[in-house]
């Protein structure tokens, strides 16, 4: 029987080469965007899942009460890690390491070479909690040695160029001034790309404390904390005991809660809103799993609109197979077999194509996919295509199986009405989703496009961003970098515009105790960086050299002004604990961090200093301007490459992850539409083959080419304008959403949704115009003839 | 083996119901030979149809082998198809993707019977029916005689107790049409029940009784040697 359903399902794939190669180029696209996207998945949810602890490995995460809203942080104090071992029975092991601001960094030499490298201090237990393997180690305890240091493999590799024998050397560290030695006193594996921690070398968290006052006590936050519940421990009992842990140990967190998130579940769900996890990255791989699926639902679709085109002849078959004793069961066997083999020959065509595309994909999402056959993959790929080839062939298998033979064989129309219901609802289904897509694509593009030219306050073409390792001689520094040709201004400040970073509350303006429960965005500049971006100062002045400024002066934004209800505020002095800030200037609101956010009210602290240099440069000089930044560079620090950017460049990798899922969504959306017009394209032909007579007699009558055409194809029409109602509002509703993640976006405009619904339109007609065209200028003497 | 009682068949056009059928009543006899004749739309196709379970009497009693029909499931009859039951057709009814071999092969597979025991069986017949040099070739590459003795091949294989057949000369020429019926004859001495629908005097003569359509009654039912003797 087995071989019997082989036989005839090759030799109808031989019959219908034109339907064969339409399900063929159809569901192997449809699989390779279907493995594709499962490849990228499989990455995205498996990240950080690799420490053996995972299951039970959290993330101590902070609440933070503003007046305004909640606010959600992974830094918390050094200190807490102790407290918890101590205090919290159900905790098995604790750790924590630096946060990102805090990460050590800077040069290493051994001998005459030099390395820049970036890695993070931790507490002793690290290498417990986490499972970053260690190669080589001394003893047990390396963690507890200040003057020791864990490296990796990439590590040695770039310093010593081997990874032997390097435990018990001892490499100097440089940074600006700061000098030390440190002894190697074990090497682990380079962290994985499926990890979000990466570090380079491990210095011993005291190291942190002992350099900064604050670093060891409970009113700062420097350290991500991680803990490993016991097995027995319950996730919710603890939670709720942990929420106000902090406050038991100090009075100086009355308004933090703490709570903890599954260390591994937070790369994919790492977004908060009014303390409450709202999701992430998360939506990215639910979008694209959607994605795949309708992209390989259109594909099957293909498969039952041509089976039906086919159905007459396919029911006279099974009306004889049935009078020869075949069963239900067998036939349906049989078409079944055949849909599945179908999609098998797609999936080994399928393979090709991911093997050929991989590459541009990986490009595209920034990922190292590749093929491990591994079992699960294996069975992941099998469970796809019988899927697809199970969905596929439903429509034969299950509808067409039905008829009772004598309604077949006395040659009787048994398609019904619903049947036609049934073909046309899958095509309005099909171009339903193209229309989707392309919406989303036009919205995302908008999208993407109005935050390239939305104004944000300031100007960010041509600006270069450096950092300096130190804040030696730094006038002496700016002056020289003003004198290069090219360069129209150069300011300093700490941190940059684009980070958003740096919240404080605590002011006072009205002399009120509830007024220091408002935050700001605190960021803190020097002389020229307003001059320098261009931003625009309503009243007031900005921070110069002749008024000497110092810590106590300040800027406010509009925003800010706004919020403080002040009318003159230019000359005010506001508190801050025990001292009193002059407020010399109004800002203009500008974009502070991503337009994810809402601008928000905001301070300029002015500081004298600032290690982050601001360079605007004459367009059209920036190679002679930058390679004369690099000598000034290098004469204040020789031995540190410099290292650039441009703020616009930065400003885009702000929306790294929304521009990926524009270019991703073009592809696929493009590839929807494609296999949907592939679909339409073989089903424009069948109906024009079954209509052949027709037409023929109708030629005969008179009728014009034109005439004809219109006929044929005002039924299409019909059924994609039916697509057009249904989708418009689906898709309106999607993109709707899908802007809500931006707090400054475009407005919808009826063009948005026209231009795809019309676009769908020309392309189904093109596709059935080609082939009615064909049709109606067939000689009628030949089809009458055929009969 | 057959007994129809008072069977009737309408179709329903809106209110109104159209009679095919409005009595009939037929006893078939194991290894009888039974011609059906009768003008066009007489309703021959419809009784054979309903003889051979592919189509259900409105009304009536058919009882086949001491059973009644109407109360056979779709399991029960793939059984009979199987076992008890073979169809020739006018349009012969070939599966288009299979050669000749395979067509006459396939009602074996249904039957779930090994391969090794399916060529000999197959074999038998194509020598029979002279058609060895045919056996690689398609249903569109034969002629309508060559399709139908393809036809009968399929519906004998399995040994059937009862062959229905449709007009099964209609669409051939003459010579063709007695290599047919000459089969048929050799058939039926060999024991199978045969009910056929043909418009053919000639062709009826090879049968041992002729039941004659009317107006949904069976007008004449009568030994072929009686009409011979009363002509
Ligand atoms: N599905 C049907 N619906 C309505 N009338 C039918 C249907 N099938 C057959 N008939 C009618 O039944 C009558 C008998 O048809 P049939 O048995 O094929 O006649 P015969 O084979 O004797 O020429 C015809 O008048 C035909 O129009
Ligand atoms: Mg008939």
């Amino acid at each position: 029987m087995f071989r019997h359903n082989i036989i005839l399902a090759f030799r109808n794939f031989k019959r219908n080469k034109t339907s064969f190669l339409i399900n063929l180029i159809g569901l192997s696209t449809g699989l390779t965007c279907a493995i594709l996207i499962y490849l990228w998945v499989s990455d995205e949810i498996n990240v950080d899942k690799f420490h053996d602890n995972n299951d039970r490995l959290y993330q101590v995460l902070q609440n933070r009460q503003f007046p305004q809203k909640i606010a959600t942080w992974e830094i918390t104090p050094t200190l807490l890690v102790n407290a918890i071992k101590e205090d919290l029975p159900e905790v098995e092991a604790a750790t924590n390491i630096s946060s990102r601001e805090e990460n050590p960094r800077g040069a290493f030499s051994f001998g005459e070479k030099n390395i820049i490298a970036e890695g993070i201090y931790a507490g002793e237990n690290f290498f417990e909690v986490f499972t970053f393997p260690i190669k080589e180690s001394e003893n047990q305890s390396f963690l507890k040695d200040k003057n020791s240091i864990a490296i990796s493999e990439s590590f040695a590799q770039k310093l010593f160029s081997t990874t032997k024998n390097v435990i018990g050397k001892t490499i100097e560290w440089t940074r600006g001034q700061n000098k030390k030695s440190f002894r190697i006193a074990a090497i682990f594996e380079t962290p994985p790309s499926n990890s979000t921690l990466q570090f380079d070398f491990v210095w011993n968290m005291q190291l942190l404390i002992d350099a900064d006052e604050y670093a060891g006590k409970w009113n700062g936050d420097y350290a991500k904390t991680f803990l490993v519940l016991k097995p027995d421990a319950n996730f919710e009992k603890f939670n709720n005991r942990f929420a106000s842990f902090m406050n038991t140990k100090t009075d100086k967190r009355k308004k933090s809660q703490l709570f903890i998130q599954q260390f591994s579940d937070k790369y994919l769900n790492g977004k908060y809103e009014n303390g409450k996890i709202t999701g992430g990255r998360i939506s990215y791989v639910w979008l694209f799993s959607i994605i795949a699926i309708f992209i390989l639902l259109i594909a099957c679709i293909n498969f039952m609109n041509l089976s039906t085109a086919q159905a007459s002849t396919k029911m006279k078959e099974i009306g004889v197979k049935k009078t020869i004793g075949a069963d239900r069961q067998s036939l349906v066997q049989q078409f079944l077999g055949e849909s599945i083999l179908m999609s098998f020959l797609s999936l080994s065509v399928a393979l090709l194509l991911v093997l050929a595309f991989l590459p541009t994909f990986n490009d595209i999402t920034n990922k190292v996919l590749k093929f491990n056959w591994s079992f699960n993959f294996v069975i992941t790929l099998f469970l796809i295509t019988l899927f697809t080839g199970l969905v596929s062939g439903s429509y034969s298998a299950f509808y067409l199986s039905k008829f009772k033979p004598f309604q077949v064989l006395n040659g009787k129309q048994v398609m019904s009405f619903g049947d036609q219901w049934i073909r046309k609802g899958l095509v309005v289904f099909q171009f339903g989703l193209s229309i989707i897509f392309i919406v989303g694509v036009l919205v995302v593009q908008q999208q993407m496009e109005f935050i390239q030219t939305k104004n944000l306050g300031y100007q960010r073409d041509n600006v270069l961003n450096f950092k300096r390792p130190n804040t030696n001689k730094s006038e002496t520094f700016l002056i020289e970098v003003k004198n290069i040709t090219g360069v129209m201004n150069a300011g300093r400040m700490w941190g940059n515009l684009l980070s958003g970073r740096g919240t404080q509350s605590g002011y006072s303006w009205r002399g009120q105790e509830d007024d220091k429960k408002y935050s700001f965005k605190s960021p803190i500049i020097g002389y020229d960086v307003i001059e320098t971006m261009d931003m625009k100062v309503l009243v007031g002045r900005t921070p110069s050299r002749e008024h000497q400024e110092d810590f106590n002066k300040i800027l406010i934004n509009e925003s800010a002004r706004k919020m403080m209800q002040l009318e003159n505020p230019v000359g005010m002095n506001i508190g801050y604990s025990d001292t009193l800030r002059e407020i010399i200037g109004v800002v203009n609101d500008f974009n502070y961090g991503s337009m994810h956010h809402k601008i928000e009210p905001l301070i300029f602290r002015v500081t004298t200093r600032g290690n982050n240099i601001l360079v605007k440069i004459k367009a059209g000089e920036e190679q002679t301007a930058i390679s004369k930044l690099e000598e000034v560079f290098q004469k204040f620090h020789p031995s540190f490459p410099f290292e650039y950017s441009f703020v616009d460049d930065d400003y885009q990798a702000l929306y790294e992850a929304e521009s990926r899922v524009a270019t991703l969504s073009k592809y696929f959306s493009g590839l929807a539409i494609v296999i949907s017009c592939l679909g339409l394209f073989g089903l424009a032909m069948f109906t024009s083959e079954r209509r052949k007579k027709e037409i023929g007699i109708r030629k005969v009558l008179g009728s014009s080419v034109f005439e004809i055409v219109k006929m044929l194809t005002s039924d299409f029409t019909k059924t994609v304008f039916a697509a057009i109602l249904i989708s418009l509002p689906i898709s309106f509703f999607i993109a709707k959403k899908w802007l809500e993640n931006f707090a400054y976006n475009i407005t919808l405009t009826w063009w948005l949704f026209f231009v795809p619904a019309i676009l769908v339109l020309i392309i189904a007609w093109l596709t059935i115009g080609l082939q009615t065209i064909k049709a109606a200028r067939v000689n009628p003497v030949q089809s009458l003839k055929d009969e | 083996m057959i007994q129809l009682r008072n069977l009737e068949r309408y179709y329903k056009s809106g209110f109104q119901k159209s009679w095919v059928l409005k009595g009939i009543n037929l006893d078939v006899k194991q290894g009888e030979f039974i011609t059906i004749m009768g003008d066009s739309g007489a309703g021959k196709s419809t009784l054979l149809q309903i003889i051979g379970m592919l189509d259900a009497a409105n009304k009536g009693e058919y009882n086949f082998f001491d059973e009644e029909v109407h109360r056979f499931n779709e399991k029960k009859r793939t059984e009979l198809y199987k076992h008890y039951i073979g169809f020739v057709f006018q349009a012969y009814h070939l599966i288009d993707d299979l050669t000749v071999y395979e067509n006459i092969e396939t009602p074996l597979i249904y039957r779930g019977i090994k391969s090794k025991e399916r060529k000999p069986m197959v074999a038998e017949l194509l020598d029979r029916f002279n058609i060895v040099a045919k056996k690689d070739l398609f249903p569109d590459q034969l002629s309508g005689g060559q399709q139908q003795l393809v036809g009968l091949a399929r519906a004998i294989i399995g040994k059937p107790k009862l062959l229905l057949a449709d007009e099964p000369t209609g669409n051939l020429h003459t010579k063709q049409g007695e290599e047919i019926m000459q089969l048929f004859k050799e058939l039926h001495n060999e024991g199978m029940t045969i009910i056929q629908v043909t418009h053919s005097e000639k062709n009826a003569q090879y049968g041992d009784r002729i039941v004659h359509l009317e107006d949904g009654y069976v007008r004449e039912d009568k030994n072929v040697n009686e009409l011979l003797e009363r002509n």
